[in-house]
Formats: structure tokens, sequence, C-alpha cells
């Protein structure tokens, strides 16, 4: 019958009810989209960073962190990857790098690289590196070739088919030399390092850097990116007393860490204004309410009601129409949230060009993450359950005989 | 001109007020709405209290239905003293000892005349059939069998008021205080309205007590109390006369 009593209630005043729905559903669409798109950006941000840059996990030798040298490459064969394999089963697949700098140079130009010897197959599955390619073709393991990002080949004013020289310093001391022919050019996301990245395939790279099954880095790629701090804390007891070392990316990026908590907790202070406007706004509508029936709560309580039973039933009312703002919130959120998610938010001009200053994809995309959902829907719930208190609260206190004059 | 109260065969007192005074704004300008009324009822009365606006007779209903609280005196209920009762047990009280019907019918507008009725009984914790039984019951005799399902903006105000009277009588109370409860209807409603409380008084021995300015309840009356600046003015017996409506 409360609930009876409630329900119907609330149908009295359809356009109030409507109004004060419609309210919480723009909160929830709004804290959900704007949560939404915070943590798009911020994972594109992070796979972009992961997949061309860190991985998730890496093991190095333990003194290539401090000093990145070849000097500080480490040994790897197929019984070692398989012993990292086995380590942890929700480890997917492992990719051996060696990288170094070096010096570039063309017919006329010499301009400083970053050269990576990858295995092409095992980076295709972290970062399909193959579709960068703009021109020409990536190379077969040990042909000889490179690929050359697209920033540097301009730089050195060369193309596909041209001969780069790579001249730098291999393993302990020894003189690393030599030309490849260039295969392809490609592009990476990354402004910077699209000025500076030479691809050769890993066998060339151990041999031009008198690396023999030596690499300086192996990427460890975990079935589900959550995962990547137990299968970190894991590969650590697994090496533990070997020279090595295991990171995660957050340990290998600590700039893009901070960089995302400062832009998360602008966020967290924009939400913050936007619950107080929605707190106020459904606050309005519900002091609204409960002043216009203040009368018939006194005639209530009166005949007999209990203040308690009478507060439930208020109570009630409030969370029925949250429930019904948080859900339809939700559903209209689901919708506006996928649709941004499939046509991202392409950044104008100005801001696309600093976002691929700073190495990053110019659009914003939103995520389809349940957690969003969730707590986003739990918080306005809260804030639309702390007001229904007030009119509780005034029932509670409600002077029979004045409220029934009213 | 207060007449003297016969002691003889007197039944037992129902409600008793013992020198209830009530001030308004004590501090600032005080307002007596009540000075030192003591008045006793008797089961089974049909009583009007009359008088102007402002001589206090919604006040004393209030009193006597412990919806306010007196400056001094006190209300003695079926040999309960409601005055100072803790809020909880005096809405226990109230639900189960007195009924209340308003001037302006007071339903729950989102409920039938058939869920007004229930929802107090309800309220009472009675069982389904029971508060069921009861409410075919009421309306029955209310003359609203007909209109079970319809909720009060479907209803005349004569209706609404029937239906208000049913309320009151389904949690089975020592008492009705009805408070002007013909000032909004028409002659021929109230007319109706007056009959069949007054025959629930005379075959059910239900205990009215209305505060009203209207000739047509205080004649129904057969004791008419007259309250003038918040005291009682006299107190009488009458014999009850029907005033046909106006044509």
């Amino acid at each position: 019958m409360y609930l009876k009593l409630a329900w119907r209630n609330l149908w009295r005043n359809h356009r109030r009810t409507l109004i004060t729905v419609s309210s919480i559903m723009f909160a929830v669409v709004t804290a959900l989209f704007i949560e939404s798109l915070e943590r798009g950006a911020h994972n594109l941000m992070i796979d972009n960073m992961t997949s061309f840059h860190t991985g998730y996990i890496q093991v190095q030798d333990y003194r290539y962190d401090e000093e990145p040298s070849l000097d500080n490459a480490f040994p790897f064969d197929e019984a070692f990857e398989r012993r990292v394999m086995e380590m942890d089963e929700r480890i997917e697949y492992t990719i051996p790098r060696i990288e170094t700098f070096m010096l570039a140079a063309g017919d006329v130009q010499t301009r400083g690289a970053f050269v990576l010897g990858i295995d092409l197959e095992r980076e295709n599955r972290l970062n399909d590196l193959e579709n960068r390619l703009t021109e020409g073709r990536f190379f077969e393991p040990g042909d000889g070739t490179a690929v050359v990002s697209e920033g540097l080949a301009g730089r050195l004013n060369l193309s596909v088919g041209d001969t780069l020289a790579l001249i730098g310093q291999g393993r302990f001391g020894m003189t690393a030399a030599g030309v490849f022919e260039i295969s392809g050019l490609m592009n990476h996301p990354q402004r910077d390092m699209n000025n500076q990245l030479v691809y050769i395939s890993l066998p060339d790279a151990q041999w031009l850097l008198s690396a023999d099954e030596h690499i300086t880095a192996l990427l460890v790629t975990p079935s589900n990116a959550r995962y990547s701090d137990s299968i970190a804390r894991t590969l650590r007891s697994g090496v533990e007393g070997e020279e090595l070392s295991v990171y995660t990316w957050e340990e290998m990026m600590p700039d893009l860490l901070e960089a995302l908590e400062f832009d998360r907790l602008g966020t967290r202070v924009y939400m913050g204004i936007l619950y107080l406007i929605i707190g106020f706004g459904i606050f309005g509508t519900i002091l609204m309410m409960t002043l216009e029936r203040l009368r018939e709560f006194g005639i209530l309580l009166s005949v007999g009601m209990r203040r308690l039973k009478l507060a439930l039933v208020v109570f009630i009312e409030t969370f029925l129409i949250s429930l019904l703002g948080i859900f339809s919130g939700s559903i209209l959120g689901f919708f506006i949230i996928l649709y941004f998610m499939r046509n991202p938010i392409h950044l104008g001009d100005d801001v696309g060009e600093l976002m691929v200053e700073f190495g990053f994809d110019p659009i914003l995309p939103t995520t389809l993450a349940s957690d969003i959902f969730f707590w986003q829907c739990l918080i306005i719930f809260i804030i639309a359950t702390l007001i229904s208190l007030y009119p509780s609260g005034k029932i509670l206190r409600l002077n029979i005989q004045e409220a029934s004059r009213k | 001109m207060i007449s003297e109260p016969t002691q003889e065969d007197k039944p037992m007192s129902i409600i008793t007020t013992h020198n209830l005074s009530k001030v308004y704004n004590p501090d600032t300008v005080p307002v007596h709405a009540l000075r030192d009324v003591s008045l006793e009822f008797e089961e089974g009365e049909f009583t009007t209290v009359r008088g102007p606006s402002g001589s206090g007779k919604t006040t004393l209903l209030n009193m006597i239905g412990g919806l306010d609280e007196p400056s001094s005196g006190y209300v003695v209920v079926d040999g309960v003293r409601i005055t100072g009762m803790p809020d909880r047990k005096l809405i226990n009280f109230r639900l189960n000892n007195i009924g209340f019907v308003f001037q302006s019918y007071n339903l729950v507008p989102v409920f039938t005349a058939y869920e007004n009725v229930t929802f107090i009984m309800l309220l009472q914790k009675s069982s389904k059939k029971e508060m069921d039984d009861r409410a075919h019951e009421l309306l029955d005799a209310v003359g609203l069998s007909s209109k079970l399902n319809s909720r009060p903006k479907e209803l005349s105000g004569g209706e609404q008021q029937r239906v208000a009277v049913a309320r009151a009588l389904a949690s089975r109370p020592k008492f009705i205080l009805a408070d002007e409860p013909t000032a909004n209807l028409d002659s021929k409603s109230a007319m109706n309205l007056l009959d069949m409380m007054e025959k629930m008084n005379r075959e059910e021995n239900v205990t009215f007590i209305f505060s009203s300015h209207d000739q047509r309840v205080i004649d129904r009356a057969r004791r008419v109390i007259t309250m003038v600046d918040g005291a009682i003015y006299s107190d009488e017996k009458q014999t009850p006369k029907r005033t046909e409506p106006a044509k």
C-alpha cells in the first residue's frame, strides 16, 4: 500500500515528476559522458604509449633502467621466452626488442635516430605496426632493409628504395655501422618518434650492434591490461636471483601517470561542481514538493499515520524518481557514449595540433566501462537519497496543527 | 446562561476537558484562543460547538483530538490523559480512538474511495478480509457502494465528505470530531450528510462532536455548546430539528 501510495503520488503532478526525473537523467548522462570521455582519452593515451613505446610489462637487465646502454642488454633465446610464458598463464605473448640511438645518414644529411630491432609479426599483435606503413613494405627478418618514419625520412631527404646508413656504437664499444635499403616509410603516432625512428628486423639489429642473441627489453603482454600488476609481481619472483628487473608501464612512465592524475583531478573538480548544480536542482524540486504538501502530511498524521511511515512513503517517492532518472539516464547515456565511441570527437586545428605535438591522436573517444556506469549512477543516487532526507526530516519535525492549517 | 448539568442517570464521560486554556504568542501579542474550558462529553452524543469565527471552536476540537497542546489544563479521553502524551503514543491513540472529518474533506487524492477507507485500517494492521468487509459496509452505509473505485476528483463535494465520514468510522473510533463538515457543501449535500451521520449516531451509537456555525448542523444537534472569545458562553440540550433545504 505504501509503495502504491508513493507511486501514485509521483504521478499526481506529472510535470513536476518529469522535471525531476529529467534533471536526474541529465545529471546521469552528463556525468557518464564526462567520465567516459576522460577515461576514453586516457585509455587512448595509455594505449598509444604502451603499444608503441613500453608495452604493459618489460623485462630488462637490472642495470638498463639506470644506464640504457647496449652493454646492459641481456641474453634472450627460446628457452628463456618459454620460461617467462610459463610463469603466468595470463601472459598472452612476449615481444623481444633491441633499441639504441645511432646516427642515420642519407646522401647529404645526418640525423640522430632511434633504432629499433623488432620481431614484426609480434609487434603487429601489439600495435598493428604494419598498418602504419604509408609507402613500400615492411622487411623480412634479416633481409637488410629498414622502415623509416616519415619525419626522419623527410629530414634526410630519403624515400623508399634509397639507402640509409646507420652509424653508432654496438655492444661493449664495438663499432656499429651498416647500410640498409629503405623498404618502406611509416607514420608513427607520436610526432617526436616520427622524426627519429628506424625499424629494422631483430636479427639485423643484433648483427649490426654485435649483440647476438641479446635484447634490451622483453615486452610481456597480458591477456588483459588489468592483470599487469599481478603478472609483474609473478615475474619478479620468477626471475629473482637473476640480473633482471621487471617493470610495469606505470613504473616506466611516471610522467604520463602524473599528467593523467592531474587531468583526473581537473575532471573531479568539474564533476564536483556538476554534482552540486544537480543536487541543488533536485533539492529545489523536492523542496517545492514538500512545501506544497505540508497540509497533506499534516492530515495524514492527524488521521493516525505514523511519522516514520509517512517519511518512508516520501522517501520511496524520491527513491522511485531517482531510480527512474538513473535508469533512463543510463540508457540514454549508453547510446550517446556508444555513438561517440564509434564516432570520436575530432579536435579542431589548434588543439588537435597540440595533441599531435604531445604525441597523441587528436581525437576524444569515449569508453563503455561498466564501472563508470556503476559509480556515476551510485553517486547521483546517493545525492538524490541525501536530498530525500529533507522532506523526511521535515515530516519527523512537523507540527501537525500548523501543517493542517496551511 | 450556562445550564446546570443534571446528575440523574448520567452515563460515563468519554471526553473530559479540565480548565483548558490556550494562548498563542504569549511573549509578544498574546491571543487567548481558549479560556478555562471544562466540558464533559458522553458516549452517543450528537453535539455541536458553535460560535463566531475566532471563538475557539476549532482550537477546542484540536485539543480534544490531541492535535494541539493546551497552554494549561488537560484532556482525558476514555480515562486516558492525552495531554502531554508522547507524539508516537498520541498518533496511535488518535488512530484507534478518534475519527476526524475535515472541512475540505482531505482525502488521499491518489486513492480510490475504497482505498481511502481501507488505508486507515491498514495503519491499524487489520486483516485484508476485515478491511474489505468494513470498507464495503461503510461505503454502503454512506451510500457510495457504486463509487468504490472512484478517486476524490471524480466525486462531488458531498460524496467526498461522505467518504471522509466512512474513513473516520473505519477505525471504529470512540468518537468523531467533525470540523465544519458542511462548510463546503451545498444545501442538499449537507442535508444528506447530516442525515447519514444522524443515522449512524442513532443506530450505531457513534459519538459526533461538530464545530460549526452552520445553522443546519446546529439544528440537528441534541447538545449545543456556544463559545465566545475562547470561553463557554452556553451549554444546552435541545430537541433536534431537520431543516429542509431551500427548493
